[in-house]
Parts: structure tokens; sequence; C-alpha cells
């Protein structure tokens, strides 16, 4: 049985919209413009247990959105989830002891107070025995090498310091699922890398389901081998990381050694240029014209060495993002009166 | 200890962990509340001894004394501001961590209510001390009265607490509720007896505030202490506090599935 579960699940928000100017605000006051966002539209999938899946998508594509109903923030416009069994939006005590959701911009921690009071206050919230708890977090500190800043108000942690409490925060009650929202947001390299060292860890010794938003393709690739990409509140692709470049990327990237260089010979005949040194050069070619174009590069060139490559997963997404910058049709202007509802 | 009770306890402990942070500027919060009775004394004192007889309506200056300090200590006593947070917290997305806990966030508010008042004793005690040596109150009720002035103290403060984070789901619709909360102070000035006692409001405005919960919160509970009501009516008023209390309770479980549904998350 599926431990994460959406069906058709939507959410659309009612946004005031209006123009610059004092004109335009005086005429809102008598006619309100309104205008439908399907921030999340009709989206299904389905996340067996441990799993790690990463849920990819640019800015307002409706990953973050999808994150809140899951975790019961949000309730849905329309469709249905479960997760655990339960539905989340129905904020059952028992639901909520069992999940955890990170945000990388948004903190379970109290600001003023050390991390070792918010932790203390977090034992005591979800009921954690005592005697466990102590060797959760006394194993958490060491994991994530915390010893040095539970006295210290949250406040004046740095980023990469708050991220390891937040994350210590999430974990203390042991939850079967993780919902992680930017989680290496805004956090240095080495500090990136340990934390997906200790969410893998976290996932293979616990068994736990995770779901992962982030913008760092480093994430992605160190710890997820499926991805589901969202864009305009849909589905785009799910399925394995690997086969994310054949479904979304209509080409194939060749790449061929030759004996002599080469330098003033004409390419384009073959592909789009991506790169040329010596005696190496890199196309980029349609993937249905792939065989074609490395048949002709053999018998047309003195080809030493010839790959024939997906392009590179970050080149992938950043054109889907790229491509979805462009106008869309996703809202639906409406004239209605002034009055909201979602 | 396990449950309900360890938790809230240990949001308690923050909260006062939190206070004590903060206690220049929550010390001042807490004096203020001790001005405006001293204002309304000093100014009914003075109308006192222009009065004939050097009383109005049976109020002489050492009514009006014992009157507005206990005014001072109920009004602190049954605090409450959570119309002023939770329109910051929804329009913020600050609400959506609470929301996350298997627990009611009004438990963590609640915490934050009553870790106020304990943090703040330490500094009102000796000021209530203070303003009393100066004011010379006379009280002439009984130990029962003193007795029964407890029950009416605590649920005017959950008849304010409650009512006040009912109002406080207007957040989820109009998202700015500050507005709400000074209407509200109005009506506990004026309908509540923070101003005058109620006895000496015009018959219109007593009618009135006979049909609201304010006078439940702060005139019930002074008047139970200075020994001005007898049993039959302290008994009545009890219970009229206990129908405030529950409606409060049955709104809120009408109102706050209805205002989640309502809530956008935004800023997460």
């Amino acid at each position: 049985m599926p431990q994460i579960e959406a069906q058709e699940l939507s959410r659309t928000f009612r946004v005031a919209e209006r123009e610059t100017g004092l004109l335009a605000a005086l005429r809102s006051l008598v006619r309100r413009k309104h205008r439908l966002v399907h921030a999340v539209d009709r989206v299904s999938f389905t996340i067996e247990t441990g799993e790690i899946v990463g849920f990819l998508g640019p800015n307002g594509a409706g990953k973050t959105t999808t994150l809140k109903m899951l975790t019961g923030l949000l309730h849905p416009t329309g469709g249905a989830a479960t997760v655990l069994g339960c539905v989340p939006w129905r904020r059952d005590p028992d639901y909520l002891r069992q999940i955890s959701l990170v945000m990388g911009q948004r903190s379970q921690l109290y600001w003023d107070l050390p991390a070792a009071d918010s932790f203390e206050v977090q034992m005591s919230v979800y009921g954690v025995d005592r005697t466990d708890g102590r060797r959760v977090l006394h194993d958490l500190i060491e994991l994530l090498d915390l010893g040095g800043v539970l006295k210290k108000p949250v406040r004046t942690l740095s980023l990469g310091e708050r991220m390891k409490c937040e994350l210590c925060m999430a974990l203390l009650y042991r939850p079967r699922v993780l919902f992680l929202d930017e989680p290496t947001i805004g956090v240095d390299i080495t500090m990136q890398a340990r934390i997906r060292q200790f969410i893998a860890g976290y996932n293979r010794s616990h068994g736990a389901t995770v779901i992962l938003t982030s913008h760092y393709m480093a994430d992605v690739t160190a710890l997820c081998r499926r991805v589901i990409v969202i864009d305009h509140g849909r589905i785009l692709f799910d399925g394995p990381l690997a086969a994310l470049a054949g479904r979304l990327a209509p080409f194939k990237v060749i790449t061929i050694d030759l004996e002599r260089d080469v330098n003033g010979s004409d390419f384009t005949p073959y592909g789009e240029l991506l790169e040329q040194e010596a005696r190496k050069v890199t196309l980029r070619v349609p993937r249905d014209a792939a065989a074609g174009v490395a048949s002709r590069l053999l018998a047309d060139l003195p080809v030493l060495d010839l790959t024939v490559q997906d392009p590179p997963i970050e080149d992938v997404i950043g054109r889907v993002f790229a491509e979805s910058a462009r106008p869309s049709g996703a809202g639906t202007p409406a004239d209605e009166p002034a009055g909201a509802s979602p | 200890m396990s449950g309900l009770p360890r938790a809230w306890l240990a949001l308690l402990r923050r909260s006062i962990a939190g206070m004590i942070q903060y206690r220049g500027e929550v010390a001042l919060w807490a004096i203020w509340g001790v001005i405006y009775p001293a204002v309304a004394l000093t100014m009914w004192n003075a109308a006192a001894r222009d009065a004939e007889g050097g009383a109005i309506r049976g109020f002489g200056p050492p009514e009006f004394a014992t009157y507005f300090l206990l005014s001072m200590i109920v009004q602190h006593l049954t605090a409450a501001w959570d119309v002023h947070e939770m329109g910051w917290q929804v329009r913020t997305g600050h609400l959506s961590p609470a929301l996350l806990r298997p627990l009611l966030p009004m438990w963590g508010s609640l915490s934050d209510n009553v870790a106020y008042k304990l943090v703040t004793l330490v500094i009102l005690a000796p000021i209530w001390a203070l303003v009393a040596w100066i004011v010379q109150p006379r009280f002439e009720g009984g130990w029962i009265d003193y007795v029964a002035a407890v029950p009416a103290v605590l649920l005017g403060a959950a008849i304010h607490y409650l009512w006040q984070y009912n109002l406080a789901l207007i957040a989820f619709w109009s998202t700015r509720t500050n507005a709400v909360g000074e209407f509200w102070f109005g009506g506990k000035l004026l309908f509540g007896g923070l101003m005058a006692p109620l006895a000496l409001l015009p018959p219109l405005l007593q009618t009135v505030a006979a049909l609201l919960p304010f006078q439940w919160i702060i005139s019930f509970p002074i008047e139970v202490a200075m020994g001005r009501l007898g049993g039959a009516d302290i008994v009545a008023g009890l219970i009229c506090q206990v129908l405030w209390t529950l409606a409060a309770i049955a709104v809120f479980r009408v109102a706050w599935p209805a205002s989640l549904r309502r809530y956008g998350a935004v800023g997460v």
C-alpha cells in the first residue's frame, strides 16, 4: 500500500489584482478584479514506504502548495490525498506525530531561546518518552555536530547552524514521513553535503519516506532515484531520475575525438555546436536523429572515439524551467465583485 | 506526566523563558495596565468630592479607590490579546509551524497568556501594594466574597481569552484584526466597567452592558470582591460566566475548522 497517495489533487487561489496607481486603488473599492490561480492542478502520484522523491519545478510551479496540502496546512479545492492512511487536512494529532515538514525559509525553532530549549519543548509536545528522547537527542547532536550551538539563542545562529537545528527538531520524534522544502537553501556547499548525507542516513536507518524540493540539483542527484517534475501546477514527469532526460530533453549530446585538428570546420550540418577544443567536439542533436548523425560523423570525419549521451540533468531541468518562464494561461482572469473566497 | 499537561507545561516554561528575555518590554506593558485605572480613579475622585454628599450613587473616594485598585488587578489577571497576534500570524504565515504540531495552536497562545501574568506579578504586586497604601481602599466584603472572587476572576479570564480568540479568527477572512481588537477594548472600557463602575452608567448603557460579555470579565469579579453582591447574585453571576464560557467554546468548535479551510499558509 502506498504511503502517500494523491489523486487529482488541486488547489486554486482567488487572487485580487489591480493596476498600479491611486485611481486604480479607488476603483478597486467598487469593483475588484480577481484572478483564479490554479496553483496545483489535478496532480496524482503515489509514493511507497522508504522512497526519497525529488519534487522539482520552477518558482511558483506548485511544489510547496502540494507539500502544504500533504502536511495538512492547506485544504485542497479538489481531489483527494492520504498520507499514512490519513487525510492530512483533518490534522489528526496521531497523523501530525508521524510527519515532519522542514522549511528552509520558515523556522520551527523558538527564535529568542537557546536551541536546546526548543528541543525540550518539541519532545514534550510530541510525547517522546524522556529516556528515549534524551538518547535520540544525543545521537542527533553527535550526527549533526550541534554541541557548540545548543546554548546560543536561535536568532544568533548562522543559517547552516539553524538548518541543522531545524533538522534535529524535525527528527526528534522519529517521523515516518519527512517533507523537506528547500532544506539546503542558503547554506554553503560543505554544509549542503553534510545535510544530504544526514538525510540519506535517516532514510536508510529508519525506512522513512522523504519528499524533497530543492533548487540545487546536487541535492536531487545525491538523494533521489525518482523525481516528480511539476510546472504550472501539473506533473510533467514522474519517474526515475535517469529517465528524466529521455522524456523531457528532446536531444542527445554527441562527443567526438578526432585524429587531427579540424579548426575551421563547419559542424552545423550535424547539429548545434556546444563546445570545440582542438580535437574534441561536442554537439547537441535531436534525439531522433542521433543515430543518423553519429553514422555521418563516422563516415565524414577522422573519428577516433564517439560517445552519445543524454544531456546533464542540470541542463534538462534548467531547460524545463526556462521554458516554463514563458507566459502561459495558468490564470483565468475573472471580473468579480468584492469579497474573497478560495 | 504525559499528554496535554506535559506538553502545555513545556510550552509554559518556554513562554516564561521568552518573557524573561524581553522583561523590559513586558514590564512596560504591565505598567500600562496600571496607568488608566489610576487616571480613572483620579477623575472619579475629583467628581465625587464635588458631588453633593461627597459621593455619586453610593460611590465616594474610598469606594472608587477600592473599585479601581481591584480593576487594576482584575484587568491584569483577565488580560488577552490574541486578536492582535492572530492577524500577524495569518498574514505572514507564522501560524504554520504551530499548525504542524499535534495540539491546537491555542494551547501555545494560552501558555504565553499565563506566562505574562505570572512573570509580571513580580513587578505588579509591589505596585498594587503601593497604590493601596496611597489610596487607602475600603474592603467591606466577608471571606465568602473573597473566596467567590477567585472563580469569578478565573471565569472572567476564560471568557476574555476565548472570546478574543474567536474574534481573532476573523483574521482568516480579513487578515488585519487590530481595529477589531481596538473595538473590543472600547467595549471593555465602557461596558466592562474599566472606565466607570457599571452602576454609574445611564440606564440604556446598563441594558446594553447586560447583553454583552464584558461585565463578566471585569465588573462582576470586582463587585464580588468588594462585597457589593448578595449570595444569590453571586451564584447567578457565576452561572452567567459559565454560560458565556460554554458559548465561546461552542463558537470556537465551529469557527476553528472553518477558519483553517480559509488558511492560505502564505510565506512558507
